[in-house]
């Protein structure tokens, strides 16, 4: 009795708080589904018919979507890339015992602690700025014309720029889980003739691959939502040389004022991220069991 | 073959000398056991020998060849650890071929060599499994087998048997004694449980704070220690030390008696005190006799069952011919 009473009281206690989180979840999420299925355009106020699949069809056919689609997984797996492998780099580095660890640790660190925005305007304005950056002047001083990359190569230079903020967390979690390798493995593996290459290969990479997954996962959810670094520096341009589907979507529900397919985009890169998910439980979630 | 010299060998970690200059000899074949309590440097001088930590001074000399600026691999040694540090990513079957890839062995002999060891060791049936899959006994077994693939020319062995419970450790014990048999290489083995020194050892090398304080075969350390400390570390339960008077009247500043050299009875004898705690082993039976003026008890080893309780009299009566006598300084007389 006293049990079936207590947990009948859990249940009331904690329904308040399931009921919020519920609403808050669902309600934008269903609220999303009704206004892609509506055709809605803040330019054009008054009635709001159902159109049924329209906005999709004009999303899906827009042009500028599979340029999106592209780029939003070159940008995923260029920052994936650079991260996993700088990361493991810059980590096995940490990992030596050398003079001012402490402080070199911080320093490496701190990119994660400067807001996307903000990186990325410093980024814009004082390296990649072709008259005043100082990827220009180094140009110069070597007598080279300056590059301007936010022209020239948009995705490559976001790419540069995200894989910079990110590098530390990847950084972070490969150096703890390097740390916890049992030393006792390394000199087993060295008393065996294994070279340092080869302890790495054969000892240090194994160990580190449920750390790779854990990072490769987390960073993909983030990076599928990538806006801020976009919007500061390039406004997805030029033309759509930068613009992912998260940008997209902005473009069509808040430059175009077109609610209707901007929910439709919404839906889509809901459907996308999952896609992506279940590939990537696939190929490397087996990593995370014991 | 497996002869092992060190000559003067020494290591400081900063200013702190963990091993002052070092002699020892360890002949082709021979099972030496570094004994000592734990921080008296038998696992650093272990590591010394396997290359894993470099010397400071002195020189290793390994088969007649110099050794002293070998890398670990080059030094034609193998370990066990004691945590195993087996592979957890790789197969038993992996595990034990991965020093044979390293040193690039045809694929055939790997296999043959595998097969070999796995049968010596009673792995057959299990080297599709990764480590995690094994019991502690069975991790230790695939960590001799990696050893023993190498064909070296001596097996190293840092306190292997710790992680293990006693029922287990006992059997490893016999099984690593039986594979000394068999193969007849060299082995060093660091422990500080000198029960394991006095069952396996040809040779006890007996440290303490980095200095060898004796070195022997079992039954010489245990007849013949050389200091106090010795006599103190070998055999259990362990020695009795008594001075003042008693000693004084034999000629030594302190003697030494062992349990099992101790008559026991209840009407009359040598040392009369009172029984303190008793311990009834069945084949045994220990008991603490406390003394007046005396702070720790006296331990006592009985054969079989005797019929003695907390608070009897009992009286004491020391084999003479079998007592050991100290001076001043701890050393024997």
């Amino acid at each position: 009795m006293a049990t079936q009473h207590s947990r009948a009281a859990a249940r009331v206690m904690i329904a308040p708080s399931v009921i919020l989180l519920l609403a808050w979840m669902l309600v934008p999420l269903l609220m999303t589904l009704y206004f892609s299925f509506l055709r809605y355009n803040l330019l054009m106020p008054g009635a709001n018919p159902f159109v049924g699949f329209e906005n999709y069809t004009y999303f899906l056919s827009d042009p500028a979507f599979q340029t999106a689609i592209v780029n939003t997984l070159l940008l995923v797996g260029g920052v994936l890339v650079i991260t996993v492998v700088g990361g493991i780099a810059v980590a096995t580095l940490l990992d030596q015992p050398m003079w001012g660890t402490g402080l070199v640790r911080i320093m490496v660190i701190s990119p994660f602690f400067v807001m996307p925005t903000v990186s990325a305007l410093v980024w814009k304005n004082m390296f990649m700025n072709p008259v005043n950056g100082l990827f220009a002047w180094i140009a110069d001083v070597l007598g080279m014309a300056a590059f301007d990359f936010l022209t020239q190569a948009p995705l490559a230079s976001i790419i540069g720029i995200v894989s910079w903020q990110w590098l530390p967390f990847a950084t972070l979690i490969l150096l703890t889980a390097m740390q916890s390798l049992d030393s006792e493995q390394l000199e087993a593996a060295e008393m065996d003739g294994a070279s340092a290459w080869a302890r790495f290969w054969h000892i240090k990479l194994p160990h580190l691959a449920r750390a790779i997954t854990v990072v490769v996962l987390i960073q993909t959810i983030f990076l599928l939502s990538i806006f801020a670094e976009i919007l500061v520096t390039t406004n997805g341009g030029p033309g759509t040389a930068s613009t992912n589907l998260t940008y997209l979507v902005y473009a069509e529900s808040l430059l175009r004022f077109d609610v209707g397919t901007g929910s439709a985009g919404g839906v889509v890169a809901i459907i996308l991220a999952n896609i992506v998910a279940i590939f990537l439980m696939r190929m490397i979630g087996k990593n995370l069991d014991a | 073959m497996g002869r092992i010299t060190l000559d003067k060998v020494q290591k400081s970690f900063g200013d702190v000398e963990v091993i002052p200059p070092l002699d020892l000899e360890i002949e082709d074949g021979e099972f030496v056991v570094f004994v000592g309590p734990s921080g008296c440097g038998k696992s650093t001088l272990l590591r010394l020998i396997a290359g894993l930590e470099d010397v400071t001074g002195g020189d290793i000399t390994i088969d007649g060849t110099p050794a002293t600026d070998l890398p670990p691999a080059k030094r034609r040694l193998a370990m066990v650890f004691q945590s195993y540090a087996l592979y957890p990513h790789m197969s038993v079957r992996k595990n034990i071929a991965f020093p044979m890839k390293m040193a690039g062995i045809p694929q055939d002999e790997q296999a043959r060599r595998i097969d070999n060891a796995a049968r010596v060791l009673n792995l057959t049936d299990y080297l599709d499994r990764r480590p995690g899959q094994l019991s502690g006994g069975q991790r230790q077994r695939v960590a001799i087998g990696r050893a023993i693939v190498r064909e070296p020319a001596a097996f190293l062995f840092d306190e292997p048997l710790s992680n293990l419970d006693a029922a287990l450790r006992v059997g490893m014990r016999l099984e690593i004694s039986e594979l000394h048999k068999r193969l007849a290489t060299t082995m060093i083995y660091v422990t500080h449980d000198q029960v394991e020194a006095m069952t396996m050892a040809d040779k006890i090398v007996v440290l303490r704070a980095g200095h060898i304080e004796q070195v022997g075969s079992p039954l010489e350390l245990y007849r013949t220690p050389r200091n106090l400390f010795v006599a103190g570390f070998i055999g259990s339960p362990r020695m009795n030390f008594i001075d003042g008077e008693d000693a004084s009247s034999r000629g030594a500043h302190t003697i030494g008696v062992r349990p099992e050299h101790l008559a026991v009875s209840d009407s009359d004898g040598v040392w009369r005190g009172t029984v303190g705690v008793a311990e009834h082993l069945g084949s045994d039976t220990f008991f603490h006799v406390h003394f007046d003026g005396r702070d720790e008890p006296i331990t006592v080893r009985a054969t079989g069952e005797v019929a003695l309780k907390h608070g009897d009299t009992v009286w004491l009566t020391p084999d003479e011919d079998r007592i050991h006598r100290f001076d001043q300084q701890g050393l024997r007389i």
